[in-house]
């Protein structure tokens, strides 16, 4: 089929394209044409093109990228092959996965200014416009901050500001709120939806967690490296995609046979309104474990120079607790998470590990009993293979730890034994660096964010590993915003704000009617469900 | 954040920095060396917030006190000229042999004093100035040149924050360096992980119009300007060398022609119009920093007088005897006015 499209959006006409280190293409004659004010999300595994695709419309492939490419991308009249990217700026505006790699200026007002100072923007036109994006993106405190002082939401609010200054026709946005809490998530998605329909903006989003994005938008596509694409209204494609590649909402009504499928929280209430099935009662918080607590936290006070992050913070995990941290953007869990690893030293308070005082420890004998999963997986991989990584670990550990090869095969990384870990995707290098942490068979197991960048298929394995070394007696303390996540696997959840912990209890505790942190089972049926197997594993029909 | 960037003007600062090196740099008069070292030292005390935090050279200016310490033994141990003889090592001894001098010592030390004004004037100026201001500076023509200059300066505290991050990384897989063998697993990550950072900024800046075409192109532009840049530029580089070395009349007039040569050549309208990257920010220029300004003009102007007239009072050689120092007022009198900044500073709490 040949793809047209109205002035103003896009159309991908016969697209192949490979990327010149790889055999074949990324690409395969992909046709897509997108009309002009549409909410399009882009979703898909791991290494199926998300990011590929979303760099043609702005030229950065084939111009920046190189390789081979063929056919033709239209952006609103211009064929990409014969204009480049920086003269496309206008017309398609461009959010990268990594906001701190974009931010190019020491503060947030000239990072905004940056693409108009670009297109010669009149100075008053400029400062009516900062003013428009600080107040739409919620980031007028910052306006004098250094980027490089944000934390990773804020960042990411920043990117997306800049990008939408210039008033592009069309604003392109890969994973915009995978470093991003709910509520920093939601506030993106909310300006996103705002500037379509208000103004007609064509927004183009690719997104592993669907629940997040797709109720904001009217179209779906979902790419697959094996398969061609699916593409069309939102209800429609999830109706078709599997099952388990969709979110909690839509897949329980997959299940349960819902005609039409909701999408959002609303429709599926109304659903269940309707629903004559009667749940089982749900299940219980587990008890909590007993034995002496590995990891103890008394009076921990912590932060960056005058700036505390961590205030008299008290925490216990004992073996066989997984604890999921939770709390907004800069509420102190990654600060908790290095402090534990002896990276971040307190200013005061104590914490030990397994009965050490940490303070007394450099972090390399610490790791001997604990396992560190930092937010950038990349900076444990250095050798040639991933083999040699987890021989790596090993080596530092004695030799005693878990067989190598089954790690691998565990994190579906079998096949990727001998490749440069630096060759792999984002998923999958997430996944690698986990591998050399697990492989040490860690008594404590500290992760930061695991699940960035990682499709359902790559979470529920996660989840399944991460469970199975929790029964086996490991200690688990788990930073993230993936509330799904945490409705399956944690058995506690402990909240941070201001420093402190705000809520600590069984996930059924305090995910269950929690404004910003219930799964969406939850507020489809409140009380104490949480996870679609609490739903459907033992649902009875009256 | 507090925010330490200053409200006075960064040429201003730029033109107080070049006064106050103008001293370590042009001679090693006890007098002048202590009365500069003062007056950077009460300017860097007001500019400079104690805050935790900021970035202020702390670690910089100990660096440098420790080279000027190592400087003086070094000088005390390898230069045996003199007439005040303080000790004799053993002739045979290789280098070292010989007469340590009260001349060498004290030559070391106004070396050492000399090093810690330069590295105090400069990392006071690399926290009192905004860095964006002094880019904007930059002719609109080389405005590219100036994004790159602030991109890779951005780069610096990243890749410093990436060395962290992966020093912290492998310490957490129990690995701890000890040897130049241990260095791969440190420097892999760092090199494909800037170069990966690289790429990614380069592909933000081609996204976001860096470099795009918006001007009437080159024809427009009046022929001559380059060659009247470039000689005026020149210019003023011959004339601040013919000041430094003493023909201050000749120089000055070099520098006043060369800098209105440039003038001419930037103001060229036909040249402006060729491209038309706006700024978000213009610089003000304030009363305060026309008394900055000026405060250090005329210190540099006093210094270039008196050691025209009188060297010893900016030059001092402890060889081969050691003599009492010249000292000059009408120089201590201009040095004082590399206070004004502190006069000029905000009061204590307000945010600069």
């Amino acid at each position: 089929m040949t793809a047209t499209a109205p002035p103003g959006a896009f159309s991908l006409d016969g697209v192949t394209y490979r990327y010149p280190d790889r055999p074949d293409p990324v690409l395969r004659r992909v046709d897509w044409a997108v009309a002009e004010g549409a909410f399009v999300v882009v979703a898909g595994p791991s290494g199926s093109g998300k990011s590929t695709l979303l760099r043609c419309l702005n030229g950065l492939v084939p111009h920046f990228s190189g390789g081979r490419f063929g056919g033709r991308v239209a952006v609103g009249g211009d064929d990409t092959r014969t204009r480049a990217t920086h003269d496309l700026g206008h017309r398609v505006g461009f959010v990268f996965q990594d906001p701190e790699a974009q931010l190019v200026t020491g503060r947030v007002e000239d990072e905004i200014a940056f693409g108009l100072e670009q297109r010669g923007v009149p100075a008053p036109t400029m400062r009516q416009r900062v003013e428009e994006m600080l107040d739409l993106l919620g980031i007028a405190p910052l306006r004098d901050r250094d980027p490089a002082t944000l934390s990773g939401g804020e960042r990411q609010r920043v990117a997306v500001a800049a990008a939408l200054a210039v008033q592009p026709a069309i604003l392109v946005l890969d994973e915009p709120t995978s470093q991003l809490d709910p509520w920093g998530a939601e506030d993106v998605l909310a300006a996103l939806t705002r500037l379509n329909e208000d103004l007609g903006l064509t927004v183009v989003l690719a997104e592993h967690r669907l629940e997040r994005v797709v109720a904001h938008a009217d179209r779906l596509r979902v790419l697959s490296a094996d398969a061609p694409a699916l593409d069309g209204f939102p209800r429609a494609i999830m109706a078709e995609m599997h099952v388990d590649a969709l979110p909690p909402l839509a897949a329980l009504g997959r299940r349960l046979g819902w005609n039409p499928l909701p999408l959002t929280i609303n429709e599926g209430r109304a659903v269940v309104r309707a629903d004559p099935r009667v749940l089982p009662p749900p299940p219980t918080d587990p008890s909590p474990p007993g034995g002496a607590p590995t990891v103890v936290l008394r009076r921990v006070t912590a932060g960056y120079g005058r700036r505390p992050v961590l205030r008299a913070l008290e925490l216990e995990a004992r073996p066989g607790e997984l604890v999921a941290l939770m709390g907004r953007n800069g509420s102190g869990k990654t600060t908790l998470l290095r402090a534990v690893m002896g990276f971040h030293r307190p200013d005061g308070g104590r914490i030990s590990v397994l009965g050490r005082d940490t303070a007394r420890l450099h972090p390399a004998d610490l790791a001997r009993d604990i396992g560190y999963l930092p937010q950038q997986p990349g900076t444990l991989l250095f050798a040639q293979t991933l083999r040699e990584e987890l021989a790596f670990t090993l080596k530092h550990h004695g030799g005693k730890g878990r067989d190598p090869e089954e790690v691998l095969r565990q994190l579906g990384l079998g096949r990727a034994a001998d490749r440069n870990p630096r060759d792999l995707s984002g998923g999958e290098r997430e996944r690698a660096a986990l591998a050399a942490v697990l492989v040490g068979a860690p008594r404590v197991l500290l992760l930061d964010e695991p699940t960035r960048g990682m499709d359902y298929a790559r979470k529920r394995e996660l989840g399944a590993l991460l469970d199975a070394l929790r029964r086996a007696g490991a200690t688990i303390l788990m930073a993230t915003h993936d509330v799904e996540l945490v409705a399956q696997i944690a058995t506690r959840v402990v909240l941070l704000g201001n420093g402190g912990v705000v809520a600590d209890g069984g996930p059924r505790a305090i995910l269950s009617g929690s404004l910003t942190f219930s799964p969406q089972v939850n507020k489809l049926y409140g009380g104490g469900y949480l996870t679609l197997a609490d739903v459907v594993g033992e649902t009875a029909t009256a | 954040m507090s925010d330490a960037r200053s409200s006075l003007d960064p040429r201003a600062w730029l033109l107080w920095g070049m006064a106050a090196s103008l001293v370590p740099l042009l001679g090693r008069n006890p007098f002048a060396l202590t009365a500069t070292l003062l007056a950077v030292v009460a300017v860097r005390a007001a500019w400079v917030p104690a805050a935790a935090g900021v970035v202020s050279g702390a670690g910089l200016v100990r660096l440098a006190m420790l080279f000027a310490a190592v400087g003086v033994v070094f000088n005390a141990l390898t230069v045996h000229v003199g007439d005040r003889e303080l000790a004799r090592l053993p002739d045979r001894w290789p280098i070292v042999g010989g007469a340590l001098t009260l001349n060498a010592v004290a030559y070391g030390v106004l070396s050492g004093v000399a090093l810690v004004i330069l590295v105090l004037v400069g990392t006071t100026l690399s926290v009192v100035l905004d860095l964006a201001s002094l880019l904007r500076l930059v002719p609109a023509r080389l405005a590219p040149v100036a994004v790159a200059g602030s991109v890779a300066v951005a780069f610096a505290p990243q890749t410093a924050t990436a060395l962290r991050e992966i020093r912290e990384a492998q310490a957490a897989r129990g690995h701890r360096p000890r040897g130049a063998r241990d260095l791969v697993p440190l420097l892999v990550p760092l090199l494909t992980g800037g170069l990966e950072r690289a790429v990614t900024t380069a592909e933000a800046l081609e996204a976001r119009g860096f470099g795009a075409t918006l001007g009437a192109g080159p024809a427009a532009r009046w022929r001559w300007r380059g060659p009247v840049a470039a000689f005026g530029l020149a210019a003023t580089v011959s004339g601040v060398f013919a000041a430094i070395t003493g023909q201050a009349t000749a120089g000055l007039l070099a520098i006043g022609g060369g800098v209105g040569l440039v003038g001419v050549a930037a103001r060229d309208r036909r040249g402006r119009a060729a491209f038309r990257r706006t700024r978000y920010r213009e610089a003000q220029w304030s009363k305060r920093d026309t008394a900055l300004a000026l405060a250090s003009v005329a210190t540099a102007l006093a210094l270039l007088r008196v050691r025209a007239t009188d060297p010893g009072a900016v030059a001092w050689e402890p060889y081969p005897a050691l003599t009492v120092p010249q000292t000059s007022l009408p120089l201590l009198a201009g040095l004082l006015l590399l206070l004004a900044p502190v006069l000029l500073a905000p009061p204590a709490g307000s945010d600069r």
